[in-house]
């Protein structure tokens, strides 16, 4: 090949990879764009009729330190199924996937980080509706406010972990033991789901076999999920050393071959 | 596994190992006796009763049967010792190791005039400030549970309205009858003891079945045994803690036997004289009494109580009437227990030829008829909570059903409620530490997501 023949076949590729590039940039635009109108349009599609609902049906009450604007738990209790619901079947493609190189495994796998980001996205929705319900005063003096407020935060938090994950990694979560890994910390996710949501039941006045089974195994979810003292500083060092380790394994030579 | 690997291997099952530290070490360092706060958590939350009603139309007959590991059969007691009577029992923070405070069981009783009385049975008359709440000073007169309606402020025990609003309002049936029985202050002598919650705790008109055996004046007792029926004129102090001293002893004062005390004896250290002299009651306040005096047998207490079904008290007491519905609530004080260290029960319902929670059974007269099965009531620890708490939105998420007259039984069980009251005793120490631990956890999250996001790889070459 000649040199103006090498320089044109270089150009003609940096071209191609730019165009790829700029419709890679555009696609995503566009997708964010859609993404976006829609989250909002639900947004307010329930706003809406969070304020329709505002109107007290039957014989209004006066209450001793009612906020004087709250939302109806309705709204909390309808949009938490999104999460829940995304959630947890992102955690059944990542188990599928973790268990499975078939190729209806690996078209799962696609769609994982996209479920679980919009998981949390939703997430975060119905955490703020949570939020609206009672007076903060009123929740954190109820045992089980404080539990359902704790797992929740716990959930949304840990989603949002594996969302980035699952966006930065995404089929690398399965290669070699890493999907072990990945398929630990999806099931530790799908748990502190499980719990946020019976917990929410039995603040609704509807407690489920699950809660009972909770304090079989040792919490009793009428009590409050609170650490003693040096387990909070546990924890604290626990979160640094986790740091720690991520640097100083993400610096550490590849082990000799 | 590459080293990388290792790394994220080692961070997730640190995470899981904190995760499952937590899960067996959480709900400690906080709850714990505060005798300075007048907080005693009794070893068991839980307990049970037991109860049978049972009528002929002219009189209503009430069984109650618990279970009380050691019997305590005397409440205060004078001792003496270096030349001066000491008293020793009766009120305590919690269980008193002596067991110098008496068994008891009491039963409010409502027919309908209270309407939240059906609903929240006695979490209605715990105003706030009364005596032995943490924070509240003590003061010389007992601060008792009191109605919220005879109060110009529901929430502030002042505020009392004006003797002709408390009177309309008895009149208006706004009152709670209170039955009571006492292991030592009513038993011994077949009796119970007749009072009602309106403005206060308190009393039917009349004289109840106990006196004060002692003389201030003086420093003495008023009254000793009769050496002639017990054989002894004073017990000793380490029989009647040890539990020596049975119902086949002369262990109680009344009449039959008790003379007037001997000062000229030569009294010994450790010589015991019960601080109470029984005697027949009086008035309205003697229409509750027994068949005859209770004995605890095999782990439990079982009393019968009865009482004229009209009493012709309407003012003291509420009327039975067959076919009449009415609602109850039961306390029940064990292991040398009193005040609010005792064992409540949600109310329940009692129908007298109406289906109910306790149907009581119509008998014979005078023959009560207790065929029937015992109804099993579950009974608890109730800790601190007052009504102004129940019934604020900024404490209680579930004011707004307590306005709307959900019954609490609808949305909470006796276990819920007995943990609520303990960690309400705690409330500011509880939250604190929950929000710590939601910090501590988030942070811990966090950790984990920094740590894995850094140690997950991707093969080389790809992007």
């Amino acid at each position: 090949m000649t040199r103006s023949n090498t320089i044109t076949a270089l150009t003609g590729t940096a071209a191609k990879a730019r165009k790829d590039n700029d419709m890679n940039r555009l696609g995503w635009l566009a997708r964010g764009r859609r993404t976006g109108l829609a989250s909002a349009a639900i947004l307010m599609a329930a706003t809406g009729a969070a304020l329709a609902h505002g109107a007290d049906g039957g014989v209004a009450v006066a209450v001793e330190g009612a906020p004087s604007w709250s939302l109806s738990p309705v709204y909390h209790i309808l949009v938490a199924h999104f999460p829940v619901g995304l959630w947890v079947t992102a955690y059944l493609f990542i188990l599928i996937r973790s268990l499975s190189d078939a190729e209806f495994a690996v078209r799962l796998q696609k769609a994982i980080w996209p479920v679980a980001a919009l998981g949390t996205l939703a997430g975060f929705v119905t955490y703020g509706l949570g939020l609206t319900i009672y007076p903060w005063s009123a929740i954190t003096e109820s045992p089980l406010g404080r539990n359902h407020i704790m797992l929740a935060t716990w959930t949304l938090s840990y989603w949002t972990v594996m969302s980035v994950l699952g966006y930065r990694f995404r089929r690398h979560l399965f290669e070699g033991a890493q999907r072990w890994i990945t398929l630990a910390l999806a099931t530790i996710g799908v748990a502190v789901i499980t719990i946020t949501g019976t917990l929410g039941g039995s603040l609704g006045g509807t407690p489920s076999l699950v809660t009972k089974s909770l304090g079989w195994i040792g919490w009793n979810v009428y009590m409050t999920f609170y650490l003693p003292t040096w387990m909070l500083v546990t924890f604290f060092a626990g979160a640094v050393l986790l740091i720690a380790l991520g640097i100083m394994g993400s610096r550490a030579k590849p082990a000799p071959k | 596994m590459k080293r990388q690997t290792k790394y994220l291997a080692a961070s997730t099952a640190i995470f899981a190992g904190l995760l499952v530290a937590a899960w067996v070490t959480h709900g400690t360092g906080v709850v714990r006796d505060d005798p300075e706060r007048n907080i005693v958590i009794p070893d068991e939350l839980m307990s049970d009763l037991q109860v049978k009603v049972a009528y002929d139309g002219d009189t209503i007959w009430f069984r109650y049967r618990w279970p009380v590991e050691r019997p305590s059969i005397f409440n205060d007691v004078l001792i003496y010792q270096d030349g001066e009577w000491v008293r020793r029992g009766g009120e305590s923070l919690g269980p008193n190791p002596e067991f110098l405070t008496e068994d008891r069981v009491a039963m409010m009783i409502d027919d309908g005039s209270v309407p939240l009385f059906s609903r929240y049975g006695g979490y209605i008359t715990i105003g706030d400030g009364l005596t032995t709440f943490t924070g509240v000073p003590e003061t010389d007169e007992e601060r008792t549970k009191y109605l919220p309606s005879t109060r110009t402020d529901p929430n502030d025990f002042d505020t009392v309205r004006p003797e002709s609003d408390l009177q309309m309002l008895r009149e208006a049936g706004q009152f709670i009858d209170l039955w009571q029985w006492r292991s030592s202050r009513s038993n011994p002598i077949g009796l119970g003891d007749d009072g009602l919650v309106a403005e206060e705790r308190g009393g039917d008109e009349g004289t109840g079945p106990y006196m004060t055996n002692f003389d201030s004046a003086s420093g003495q007792p008023r009254f000793m045994f009769d050496p002639d029926v017990a054989g002894y004129r004073a017990l000793s102090f380490d029989d009647v803690v040890a539990g020596d001293v049975g119902f086949n002893d002369t262990y109680y004062l009344s009449e039959q036997t008790a003379v007037p005390f001997d000062p000229t004896y030569e009294w010994q250290n450790g010589d015991t004289i019960p601080r109470r002299f029984l005697r027949p009651e009086t008035g309205s306040r003697a229409d509750v009494v027994q068949p005859s005096a209770a004995r605890w047998r095999n782990g439990f207490w079982d009393v019968t109580l009865q009482r004229a079904m009209d009493t012709g008290n309407p003012l003291d007491d509420k009327i039975f009437q067959d076919g009449g519905s009415y609602d109850l609530a039961f306390a029940v004080f064990r292991n040398a227990s009193t005040m609010r260290w005792h064992y409540i029960s949600l109310p329940v319902s009692l129908g007298l030829g109406q289906p109910a929670q306790i149907e009581a059974r119509r008998s014979e007269p005078g023959q009560p008829d207790w065929t029937g099965p015992w109804t099993e009531i579950e009974v608890y620890y109730p800790g601190q909570i007052t009504w102004g708490q129940l019934t604020d939105a900024r404490v209680h998420p579930g004011a707004d059903r307590i306005a709307q007259r959900v019954p609490v039984a609808a949305r909470h069980t006796e276990e819920q409620l007995a943990l609520y009251g303990v960690q309400m005793e705690f409330r500011e120490e509880i939250r604190a530490q929950w929000l710590w631990t939601l910090i501590a956890s988030l942070s811990l999250i966090v950790g984990l997501g920094i740590s894995v996001n850094l140690l997950m790889r991707r093969k080389e070459g790809d992007a």
